[in-house]
């Protein structure tokens, strides 16, 4: 038990040294899209959110040019990633994550802030 | 300490060592004692190490009255660490709960009856760092235009800067037949849940009480099992935001072990019922977690959210949803999804509910909540999107996947630092990428640690296989997690 005891000690040390919890912010690498957010936009939003964001309620497309950015960026991370939560709660847009789905296998992903930003800058409203 | 990082250990060589320690331990096992006695120095070390960067900082000279809302873990550890950061600190602490400090995580393993109650409570006071001013009140009523809280007693607090760390309710009212009208919060006043919670069958590990009781449920339901009657546990997981989301998990699988333990898993068929379509947002711990379901023979029924249970008849009703084609939807040259659903009665012997989770109502409805409830903030800084004078984290804040114990140990060294950035009139330098950690207990001796952020990916912070179940993630998860966050991460030290 010792030996156990005293490698035991070791690789908490070992941790302690590798940094439980590394406090730098790790950057991730930066992924090249195909398209520019604008160009996923009109190909693929403009259908059901509007020219403007506006909205399309024949399509049952919500509005987005009421959102500010920090909405706006968390809708679609729900999206992307089936639900904000990271677990098993699923997503409050559930006919959206299937249709990004479908968005992706086109090629047409897209940077979830950069869109974000692209459509508060462009369609809001409230600014 | 940290600046030796990649210097001082080839990663391969620490690789190989964590390997052989796990495969040690599974083969020799480790006494409670010696284990306690290890991780208790190993604890040290670990503090020891994230200390060095937060004693390294320079202290700021910057000046104000800084009002945190909420004394739990997120913000005792802001307080803390802003007395070290401020050389004339002036900081004043709303929250009425004097069991606050408590070391909630530990909540699954009470549960599970590796642990008591009494290892998971403790006083506030006792974490409260020294020239706090506690002001042992509830706030009710939030006017950031003006830079004051009210308290329940009517008391007007004012500040030049806040941070709200308000955590989150736990609204059983939201399902139907069990009698309840009020949320609670996980430590302090449980009577409204309690004579519909933790009887009959049904449990939740979500707050003090429920716990305890839920321990008592689980071998009551294994007696059965052991017995000969073949039993059903059901456990669920809402639509809502929820802290620490490998919980609803970790009780089944700790439910499955306490049954092979006592031979009697055959007769026990246990379900998950989950709201979501998947156990993981990251493919690669999704993956892992579906084959170990699969290999205990754990059951799951995704796309189902309670909404109901009848305690007499111990039936669950379930929301179950799903898509059907609709019409030919020519951009994305694919037919468009409707959305359908409809109820669904499960019979039950033990049903541990994961109840949904609401930001407080006074936040939610006063200038500095949001539609969803949730502080907005920007998650990056973690500054909200109107008042920059105001920061908020933990469970109370709108960031994705942010809502656990890790999640706010990262959380808090951005706050303070942006908050202090904020005091100095300086650019906001410090972001959160938003890591998050769920040390998966997958039995009675291992815990998969998937650790994630934003990205989406794994984030491992060592150099082994994440999707793995380990030995020495669970000495981490019973042993070294607790004194880290309890003298670290309140002394604002880990």
């Amino acid at each position: 038990m010792k030996k156990t005891a005293a490698i035991f000690f070791g690789t908490l040390m070992m941790m302690a040294l590798s940094g439980c919890g590394d406090d730098t912010n790790t950057k991730h690498e930066v992924k090249n899209y195909k398209y520019t957010t604008a160009e996923v936009y009109a190909k693929m939003c403009v259908k059901c959110h509007g020219e403007k964001g506006e909205g399309v309620k024949k399509e049952k497309g919500p509005a987005l040019n009421d959102q500010e950015v920090y909405e706006l960026k968390t809708g679609i991370t729900d999206i992307k990633m089936g639900g904000i939560g990271g677990h098993s709660g699923g997503t409050e847009h559930e006919i959206m994550e299937h249709n990004m789905q479908k968005i992706i296998d086109k090629g047409m992903d897209y940077d979830t802030d950069a869109m974000a930003q692209y459509i508060y800058d462009n369609f809001n409203i409230n600014k | 300490m940290y600046r030796l990082k990649e210097g001082i250990l080839d990663k391969s060589f620490l690789n190989d060592g964590i390997e052989q320690i796990d495969a040690i331990l599974k083969e020799e096992g480790i006494s409670r004692r010696d284990a306690m006695k290890m991780f208790g120095l190993g604890g040290a070390a670990m503090m020891m190490g994230s200390g060095a960067i937060t004693e390294a900082k320079a202290s700021s000279s910057a000046k104000g009255k800084i009002l945190i809302v909420g004394g739990g873990l997120s913000g005792i550890a802001a307080a803390s660490l802003l007395m070290r950061s401020l050389d004339e600190p002036d900081i004043t602490i709303i929250e009425p709960n004097e069991k606050s400090a408590s070391y909630q995580p530990g909540q699954t393993l009470v549960g599970g009856g590796v642990w008591e109650n009494s290892d998971t409570e403790y006083m506030t006071e006792d974490f409260m760092p020294d020239g706090v001013t506690w002001i042992k009140e509830k706030a009710v009523e939030f006017d950031p235009d003006n830079n004051v809280v009210k308290t329940n007693s009517g008391q007007s607090v004012a500040y030049d800067f806040m941070i709200v760390a308000a955590g989150l309710k736990l609204d059983f009212a939201q399902i139907e037949g069990l009698g309840i009208t009020d949320s609670i919060t996980s430590r302090g006043d449980d009577s409204a849940v309690k004579n519909a919670i933790g009887k009959n069958g049904i449990g939740s590990i979500y707050f003090a009480n429920g716990a305890t009781n839920t321990w008592k449920l689980m071998q009551e339901f294994i007696e059965k099992a052991k017995s000969g009657q073949k039993v059903q546990g059901v456990f669920t997981h809402p639509n809502t935001p929820i802290k620490c989301g490998g919980a609803p998990k970790k009780i089944m699988y700790l439910t499955d072990a306490r049954l092979r333990e006592a031979d009697a898993r055959d007769n026990a068929e246990l379900t998950f019922y989950p709201n979501g379509g998947k156990m993981f947002g990251v493919p690669e711990y999704h993956e892992a977690i579906v084959k170990q379901f699969e290999t205990r023979d754990m059951k799951w029924n995704y796309n189902h959210n309670l909404i109901g249970v009848d305690p007499q008849a111990k039936i669950a009703t379930f929301y179950k949803h799903w898509l059907e084609k609709g019409e030919y939807d020519d951009v994305l040259e694919e037919y468009s999804m409707v959305a359908r659903g409809e109820k669904v009665e499960v019979p039950y012997d033990f049903l541990h509910i994961t109840p949904p989770m609401k930001a407080a109502e006074e936040i939610a409805n006063s200038p500095i909540g949001s539609d969803q409830g949730w502080v907005p903030v920007i998650k990056e800084t973690m500054q909200h999107v109107k008042y920059p004078n105001v920061f908020a984290l933990g469970d109370i804040a709108a960031v994705p996947m942010g809502k656990t114990g890790g999640s706010a140990r990262k959380q808090y060294k951005v706050v303070v630092e942006n908050l202090i950035s904020v005091m100095e009139g300086k650019e906001l330098t410090a972001e959160y990428g938003g890591y998050t950690v769920c040390p998966l207990i997958t039995s009675l001796s291992t815990v998969m640690l998937a650790e994630f952020d934003w990205s989406g990916k794994p984030t491992p912070s060592f150099p082994l296989d994440p999707t793995q179940e380990r030995w020495i993630w669970w000495l981490l998860k019973v042993y070294a997690l607790k004194p880290m966050t309890q003298y670290g991460m309140l002394a604002g030290r880990a």
